[in-house]
């Protein structure tokens, strides 16, 4: 009986392994952004409590779309409509709130959070119902909800109130020195939604969904509920993004391109960030990583005065470097295996 | 007895997928505190009727009484409320989550399904190890222990030992027991006759989607079961002519000289000559898999010697060891085959790389595919993918594939797991008769019962050593079951 079950009994040196296989990535990604920062400082003369503020407001909009895509890629599906749910929510929001005090914009943020949760669930409902592919569904609605952004605000416009900017950026103008507000947005929803995938029923139903969804199924799992959770959740956070941007700049900007551009690096943190495209593996705390790192190879670039052109290109090799690291580490343990 | 109602009645079920009907009129009856065995061949719809019991997918008639309650399981969740536990044919753990977090999403406390581990030998499973990571048998048995957590009125186990080595199905027999002298039932599907005579009080037999007979094992012993279950088809299949006696060539196909690999192979040496089916026997977790995976080129070994032909080896790859005429049919037939491609394209699949003469090569296939069809007797008129093939069908299109591009060894990993003794039977000729034109065939099973009806010799593996060696004529099971568990001084 001891060959049956001794390979699998508890040893301090195998707990540790796994672990450090499980999180690997994730460390690995947050190593790589503090590095990042580290050099960020020593390029610019004054690493100061601006520059954080500036860091962490203007990552924000990654970070919330790295969460939308990564809750939706963790189900097993991806939400190509996530870049255009966010414009929608910042052209929204922007028009309706202009010339509106505080608690006015706390009611429509939370009537477009809501909205846009409702709207994406309806999205996975009808990916579940109809069958038809998640990456056909939601190229669809990348056209439809950037079509209806620039129904509802033809022209980059609008306004927030400077209580509601301050909320995301730490001051009423949207540019200061005080960054507590904006980390707070940073790690709160993040703290909360990674959480309630790791812990809860309802939260590991998403990973069990994009792992293997027969055998969620067998396990009692209600998976339609689980994929229709993950998209709603996902819309929220996509509309989050909206919001942060027009706390930001004060400005809605319905431009395709915009959305198209969110979508893509909602995709890119997701895939740098650890979370697998098949499904059911990765922490949205990697994807979150991923999408700091991706906002701020533009100030390090800027701050070493190389072209935006090339920027592009640095930015498009260096995904490619970490999955070809990742990759090759997994294939070395496999052998040594 | 008459005035109790019966545990579980159901009538009348049907289910029929598009054209192909499944089950067509199937009654079952399980009475308190009994083992009930649900047996039939490969595509009777014993699977199917087990799922519509559960919930998993719904029948297009008949009715299910659960202790004279009428009950309409609509999914898992609603027949483990109504006192219905499944431990479904394949293992229903989320691959890429931990053990515990497996338990938590289905609500089911950690501690209690350690405590019924325990109860099976298996107390110190490591819960934070990830469920695709841990063995099949392993999975197989908490799977069971996460059922019995929920005390179900009766639960149905689903080809649950066919996947595990003897000392564990030993377990799990003793929980089934368990059960039915605590007044629950249980009903067990299998394809062992042997657990069925053993542990079984009463059984079921499904034939082409109707129940035809109920029996009771005990009485007219194997032979019955085997005739209910075949029909007027050969019932003489199970006593399958036993392997004549053969001389082998003294041609050495593989020879293994001190294989390492890690801690799973410690030195093994063996010879595989041409036209012998050599038998492997092991417990789970000796070090048999890793033997495979260096033989066909899964893995490379650490240390030792590996000669195909007489010429020295070390294949990097799967491919190199087939280039060498070293193949390997897996357990697993999703493993070997492209599911959703036809017949014809998985039996020409072997032959994609030989792309040097494109235009002969394709009437060459056309003739070798058709030859492999019409020897193998693979039904391909309604089934276009593969993946609609019944387990067995599928398992000879393994085999086929290997036919038609030809090869010297072949290593056959438990390829009769889940399979119904009729294709079993087939299976079993098929080989003897490659192995009579000069393959050499290595033949690993987890059922030691097929040992002396198709191995000329079998080696038996402990510790990742080969522990026992003998002719398999001679072989019986006690004998081969003691070698496995690494006692000394038996057999020769």
């Amino acid at each position: 009986m001891s060959a049956t079950t001794g390979d699998m009994t508890r040893s301090v040196a195998e707990a540790r392994r796994r672990w450090l296989r499980m999180h690997g990535w994730t460390i690995g990604v947050w190593v790589l952004l503090a590095v990042l920062l580290a050099w960020y400082a020593t390029l610019i003369p004054a690493f100061g409590s601006f520059t954080i503020a500036s860091i962490a407001k203007n990552s924000l909009q990654t970070v919330y779309l790295a969460i939308s895509q990564g809750v939706v890629v963790i189900v097993g599906g991806i939400d190509l409509g996530a870049g255009a749910m966010m414009v929608l929510a910042n052209s929204i929001s922007a028009r309706l709130m202009d010339g509106q005090g505080f608690g006015m914009s706390m009611v429509i943020s939370a009537a477009v959070l809501a909205g846009a949760a409702l709207l994406n669930g309806f999205v996975g409902w009808i990916i579940v119902r109809s069958r038809v592919p998640d990456i056909i569904v939601t190229l669809a609605t990348l056209f439809v909800f950037s079509g209806v952004a620039l129904m509802i605000l033809p022209s980059p416009g609008g306004g927030a109130s400077g209580g509601f900017r301050a909320m995301f950026t730490g001051s009423a103008g949207g540019v200061g020195t005080n960054y507590w507000p904006s980390l707070a947005a940073l790690v709160i929803p993040l703290a909360a939604v990674s959480v309630w995938l790791r812990r809860s029923p309802r939260g590991l139903a998403l990973y069990a969904v994009g792992s293997d969804v027969n055998a969620a199924y067998l396990s009692g799992v209600n998976t339609a509920r689980a994929r229709i959770t993950a998209y709603a959740i996902g819309g929220a956070f996509a509309a989050l993004a909206g919001l942060a941007i027009t706390a930001i700049t004060a400005n809605g900007d319905p431009r395709f391109t915009n959305a198209a551009n969110g979508t893509l690096n909602s995709v890119a943190a997701v895939v740098l960030g650890g979370i697998a495209l098949t499904g059911g593996v990765g922490s949205v705390i990697g994807a979150v990583a991923a999408g700091v790192i991706l906002f701020i190879l533009n100030p390090i670039l800027t701050a070493m005065s190389i072209d935006p052109n090339t920027a592009q290109v640095i930015r498009g090799v260096l995904i490619v470097a970490v999955m070809m690291t990742a990759g090759l580490l997994e294939v070395r343990r496999r052998r040594t295996e | 007895m008459t005035d109790e109602p019966a545990l579980l009645r159901a009538r009348g079920i049907a289910k029929r997928y598009g054209s192909v009907v499944a089950l067509r009129s199937v009654d079952l009856t399980v009475e308190p505190g009994e083992i009930h065995a649900l047996l039939g061949a490969n595509g009777a719809g014993k699977s199917t009727l087990v799922k519509v019991l559960a919930g998993v997918i719904r029948a297009d008639a008949g009715s299910i009484e659960l202790s004279g309650e009428p009950i309409h399981p609509r999914k898992p969740a609603d027949a483990l409320r109504s006192g219905l536990a499944t431990v479904f044919q394949d293992p229903a753990l989320i691959p890429d989550l931990t053990i515990e977090r497996n338990l938590r999403l289905t609500g089911v406390e950690p501690a209690r399904v350690r405590e019924g581990l325990e109860g099976m030998g298996l107390g110190g499973l490591d819960f934070d190890a990830i469920a695709k990571e841990v063995p099949l048998p392993i999975l197989r048995v908490l799977d069971l222990a996460r059922a019995l957590v929920h005390d179900p009125q009766l639960l149905m186990l689903d080809e649950i030992t066919a996947a595990l080595p003897a000392d564990l199905a030993e377990r799990v027999f003793i929980a089934m027991f368990e059960r039915r002298d605590r007044g629950r039932s249980v009903l067990f599907i299998t394809h062992r006759l042997a657990e069925v005579l053993r542990v079984c009080t009463r059984a079921t037999i499904l034939r082409d989607g109707r129940d035809v007979a109920a029996i009771v094992p005990g009485e007219g012993g194997e032979g019955r079961l085997v005739e209910a279950m075949l029909g007027e088809v050969a019932a003489t299949a199970a006593e399958a002519s036993r392997a004549e006696p053969r001389i082998a060539e003294e041609r050495v196909v593989v020879e293994a000289r001190d294989l390492t690999s890690r801690d799973y192979l410690r030195g093994v040496s063996l010879r595989l000559r041409a036209g012998e089916i050599l038998g492997l026997v092991a417990l789970e977790g000796q070090g048999q898999d890793r033997l495979f995976d260096v033989l066909a080129g899964d893995r490379p070994s650490d240390g030792g010697e590996l000669l195909v032909g007489g010429t020295p080896v070390r294949p990097r790859s799967p491919y190199d060891a087939i280039a060498r005429g070293v193949v390997l049919i897996p357990s697993d037939r999703a493993q070997a085959l492209l599911p959703q491609r036809s017949v014809r394209e998985n039996l020409a699949s072997a032959l994609y790389n030989r792309v040097g003469r494109w235009f002969s090569l394709l009437r060459d296939e056309e003739r070798r595919v058709d030859g492999v069809i019409d020897r193998l007797t693979i039904d391909t008129r309604a089934q276009r993918q593969a993946r609609r093939l019944s387990g067995g069908n599928q398992q000879k299109l393994a085999v086929g594939r290997w036919l038609a591009a030809g090869f010297e060894a072949l290593l056959c990993f438990d390829p009769t797991r889940g399979i119904d003794i009729h294709t079993k039977d087939q299976i079993y000729g098929l080989l003897r008769e490659l192995s009579a034109e000069g393959a050499a065939i290595l033949y690993y099973t987890s059922e030691l019962a097929e040992i002396p009806l198709i191995c000329d010799r079998v080696l038996v593996m402990y510790d990742g050593r080969i522990v026992h060696e003998q002719d398999a004529a001679s072989a019986d099971e006690a004998m081969l079951l003691g070698a496995a568990h690494g006692l000394q001084g038996v057999g020769s």
